[in-house]
């Protein structure tokens, strides 16, 4: 398994998730914004034990801004070397106010994509994402992701259950929508009025 | 034929369903003058692309022409097309100003 400490874009860059991000982590963790993840740890001791305990079939990334503030999480699970795909999960990005005008959602995904389709030689991304997601399962979509069914009622918030909506993006489909279109939204952040 | 004031209608109501989305605090300001992606943007990349989706519906389905905003002659435009709400209207006006091939 390839181990990789750091991805670089133009605007922000993606570090290796460590034990140490444990606090900062289980706060994001606990904003409205991350509803749509996973139940979170419920103590910080108990983040850092998850934080430790991940697989190497993950990678678990910091998201930064270029100065070094973090700003969100980004994963790539479930790497299968056999049948060549993954998972895009944990996406999130939690400072909101400091990505005004900044494509961080954007490149943090391409980043990842090219983690997965150029380093580690993947065919396959796919995920999941809850029904009442709406803006991001729109986002998801105009990258490049097709809908490729529904889980139905798979996931729980707030006492309602909600549909999974399964999306993936093969490798050919990346390279003629996905990378074009993130490179339009990227160079848009760079173009000045 | 759409006007300028037309697309700037359907930009508006992509900003205001992205205002849906949105808490009362968070709510976007939404005018012509409206700063969209760049320095100073109230944008974000996951809010500027479903702005993006809802204006290539609206002005496709309006002038029965296919509008796509994120190919490369978007890039190559010396002022960014997603720089504000007036940017935007321009290179709309633009593309459709063109024959259809």
């Amino acid at each position: 398994m390839t181990t990789i400490k750091k991805l670089e874009g133009e605007f922000i860059r993606l570090r290796l998730l460590q034990v140490s991000d444990s606090e900062l982590t289980y706060q994001w963790r606990h904003i409205a914004r991350a509803k749509y993840l996973n139940k979170a740890a419920s103590s910080i001791f108990d983040q850092a034990k998850w934080i430790e305990s991940r697989p190497t079939s993950e990678q678990n990334f910091i998201i930064e801004l270029n100065n070094g503030l973090p700003i969100g999480m980004i994963s790539l699970v479930n790497i299968d070397h056999v049948n060549h795909h993954a998972e895009s999960s944990r996406f999130l990005i939690a400072n909101e106010e400091a990505v005004k005008g900044i494509p961080a959602a954007v490149e943090s995904m391409k980043l990842l994509y090219e983690l997965a389709f150029d380093e580690l030689n993947l065919v396959r991304i796919s995920g999941i994402v809850a029904e009442n997601n709406s803006l991001m399962i729109k986002w998801q979509k105009y990258l490049g992701m097709k809908e490729e069914g529904r889980l139905r009622k798979h996931l729980y918030q707030d006492g309602q259950y909600f549909d999974a909506v399964c999306l993936g993006v093969l490798v050919d489909e990346y390279r003629k929508i996905t990378a074009p279109r993130m490179n339009v939204l990227i160079a848009a952040a760079r173009q000045r009025l | 034929m759409l006007t300028q004031d037309a697309i700037h209608a359907i930009i508006f109501q992509a900003l205001s369903n992205v205002n849906d989305e949105r808490g009362p605090v968070e709510r976007l300001d939404i005018g012509a003058t409206t700063i969209l992606f760049g320095t100073d943007a109230v944008l974000d990349s996951l809010s500027l692309v479903s702005v993006i989706v809802d204006v290539e519906a609206a002005v496709s389905e309006i002038s029965g022409r296919d509008m796509v905003l994120t190919d490369d002659r978007a890039m190559s435009q010396e002022v960014s097309p997603f720089s504000d709400v007036s940017s935007l209207t321009a290179y709309i006006l633009l593309l459709l100003s063109e024959p259809v091939l």
